[in-house]
């Protein structure tokens, strides 16, 4: 009892009276003084160390502007471009084994056959559209909306040329393929949202579409000759390097569209509905799903240089792909760490995708610095991204909007922000460019997601109504697996009685 | 007495009857996933082209011990939830426990539910 009683004297003295105290005027002059001789060896670290960590600043006018660096127009075959593309093309084309583990192992048990067919056979159509007329539009010449040159490949050059502005010294068929990689990954990632629901023949209609037309197309306007997106305004022009927009965003909107028209799986309960996601089935198989994805990455971006010359290009390129996953990564991590206080896999696998996306456009622009923060809060922004679609009610099973498309609305906007200028004359704001560079990219990410989304809205819409957008009821309880192929993924041979009708 | 009910339902009926078990005042339950076949036989799978019968269909099986005064009501509450008036909606049954014991307790009879 007397020892309660002294706490209490103890705490109700009056604030003059603890103020008036020697020992405690000691003890706040030594607490002060510490923090501000604290402060100021931080601010001395920051102000010493700053060029290290950030590297310091080259004027613009010292360094090539992007119509420099363009080779000229000769039209031979650069042998080492040429197997530099090719490399790259293989390893873009490995990522599809990726989103199959990726996607498969966030999947549940009865639709893991489907997941795996869904991206076989997307592969398959993806590379018979992009002869017959998808590469037309996109890299074809033509106007600024659509290209109409080299329908299956017809009047293909030595090298691939931009319309005779810019020589990759790449052989055409070689660009041709690591080209239809890039529009293969687009159209895998649209199926990531809508798994677990989609019927096959509604998956063929609508795969049709985005890598027949909206891919090619809507890529054009960026990446093909002439593309009206290229027009610079106010003097600057979007930059996406290897596809942060073309590619990332574009995949997300549609997956967003896709998942919208679709509606939830049956039986999904939202996370602000008292429920959750469905947790997928085999981690080990998502897990290394992911890595491969990530290793994939290194022929996505270093790969989109399109030449083996620009050695400086590709290190800087790989590095900071591989800082920003690592960014994002651990970003990811953190955040659902002092959220649920333990250290989920999942999320840290969504978050270094989320980085690998956002670094895609920006990756030869910004310095190894600029790679670590766009990663970081690229990391961040898928976790609040599958938050948000989550609480819109929008049943996204693989996290597909969030990764794709948001981490790379985020990317395709740092280029702005954090673009040095040393590299290509590109000037990003925090870096004395100005929000101009910021603004042309806002616009333009804008103006491809928005297309991308209307158009895929309508597509979806269209192929809805042909009635095989979704599968019946039955097939969707039984399971995608045995309904729509006939075979379950594990086990099959358990209640195999060996009759053959 | 104690009675078991156990019941073959379709697995993804489970929720539902868990649901409506809960409400009406059941404790616990046991779930296992089976493979088995009634007047519904079996479906047919394939494998690279080859259509194969599959005569063991997946089913969930639930185990619910129950008073024996309730076992009629309980028994129809699970006969409700499980239905969707297809074929292949399962089957239930129930019988008497000789015994049932609490692990940690030792608690006998209707003491142990």
């Amino acid at each position: 009892m007397g020892s309660k009683r002294e706490g209490d004297r103890v705490n109700t003295l009056t604030l003059k009276a603890r103020l008036a105290d020697r020992e405690r005027q000691k003890f706040f002059i030594t607490f002060l003084g510490g923090k501000l001789l604290g402060l100021a060896i931080a601010f001395y670290a920051i102000i010493s160390l700053g060029p290290w960590i950030v590297g310091t600043v080259v004027h613009a006018a010292n360094v090539p502007r992007a119509d420099d660096i363009q080779t000229q127009v000769t039209g031979a075959i650069n042998g080492l471009n040429t197997a530099w593309t090719l490399t790259a093309a293989f390893l873009v084309f490995f990522m599809q084994a990726g989103f199959m583990m990726l996607e498969a192992g966030f999947a549940r048990t009865r639709e893991v056959v489907n997941v795996l067919q869904e991206c076989i056979v997307d592969t398959c159509l993806c590379a018979i559209l992009f002869w017959a007329f998808g590469f037309a539009f996109m890299f074809g010449a033509g106007n600024g909306i659509i290209g109409h040159q080299y329908f299956f490949l017809n009047g293909a050059e030595q090298t691939y040329t931009f319309n005779g502005t810019f020589d990759t010294g790449v052989a055409f068929m070689a660009f041709f393929l690591f080209q239809f990689a890039f529009a293969d990954t687009c159209s895998t990632i649209t199926s990531g949202a809508m798994v677990g629901r989609t019927g096959f023949k509604g998956d063929l209609l609508y795969s049709i579409g985005v890598s027949g037309f909206i891919y090619p197309i809507l890529g054009h306007w960026v990446w093909g000759p002439g593309g009206w997106l290229q027009t610079a305004r106010n003097g600057v022009r979007i930059w996406d390097f290897a596809g942060s927009t073309v590619v990332h965003t574009m995949g997300g909107m549609i997956a967003l569209a896709g998942a919208i028209v679709l509606g939830p799986r049956l039986g999904r309960k939202f996370k602000r509905d008292g429920g959750g996601l469905p947790p997928g089935h085999d981690l080990t198989i998502a897990a290394i799903g992911g890595v491969i994805l990530w290793f994939g990455w290194y022929g996505f971006n270093p790969g989109s240089t399109l030449s083996a010359f620009d050695a400086a290009g590709i290190g800087r390129v790989a590095t900071n792909t591989t800082l920003a996953a690592a960014a994002g990564g651990l970003s990811a991590l953190m955040v659902i760490y002092f959220r649920v206080k333990k250290w989920d896999m999942g999320i840290t696998i969504n978050g270094f995708l989320g980085g690998l996306v956002a670094i895609t456009a920006p990756c030869w622009f910004v310095n190894a610095f600029g790679a670590v923060v766009i990663g970081l809060v690229g990391g961040i922004v898928v976790v609040y991204g599958i938050d948000f679609i989550e609480w819109l009610r929008i049943d996204d099973p693989i996290g597909a909007v969030a990764v794709h498309g948001i981490a790379g609305i985020w990317g395709t906007w740092s280029v702005g922000l954090f673009a040095t200028g040393q590299f290509g004359g590109v000037d990003g704001w925090f870096w004395g460019g100005g929000p101009k560079q910021f603004i042309a990219q806002v616009w333009g990410n804008a103006v491809v997601g928005g297309a991308a989304f209307s158009i895929a809205l309508a597509l979806m819409y269209g192929v809805k109504m042909t009635g095989t957008l979704r599968v019946s009821e039955e097939g969707e309880l039984e399971g995608l697996d045995i309904h729509e192929h006939g075979s379950p993924a594990y086990h099959p041979e358990a209640a195999y009685t060996g009759q053959t009708s | 007495m104690v009675e078991l009910i156990t019941a073959i339902i379709k697995p993804h009926m489970l929720d539902t009857v868990k649901e409506a078990l809960i409400a009406n005042g059941v404790t616990g339950l046991t779930a296992t996933e089976v493979k088995g076949f009634g007047r519904q036989k079996g479906h047919s799978e394939n494998f690279r082209g080859a259509e194969y019968k599959i005569d063991f269909t997946p089913k969930l099986k639930i185990e619910v011990a129950v008073p024996a005064e309730i076992v009629d009501r309980i028994v129809n509450i699970i006969a409700d939830a499980a239905r969707t008036d297809k074929i292949g909606d399962g089957k239930i049954w129930s019988f008497p426990l000789d015994r049932l014991i609490r692990v940690r307790t030792g608690e006998m009879g209707t003491d142990a539910l």
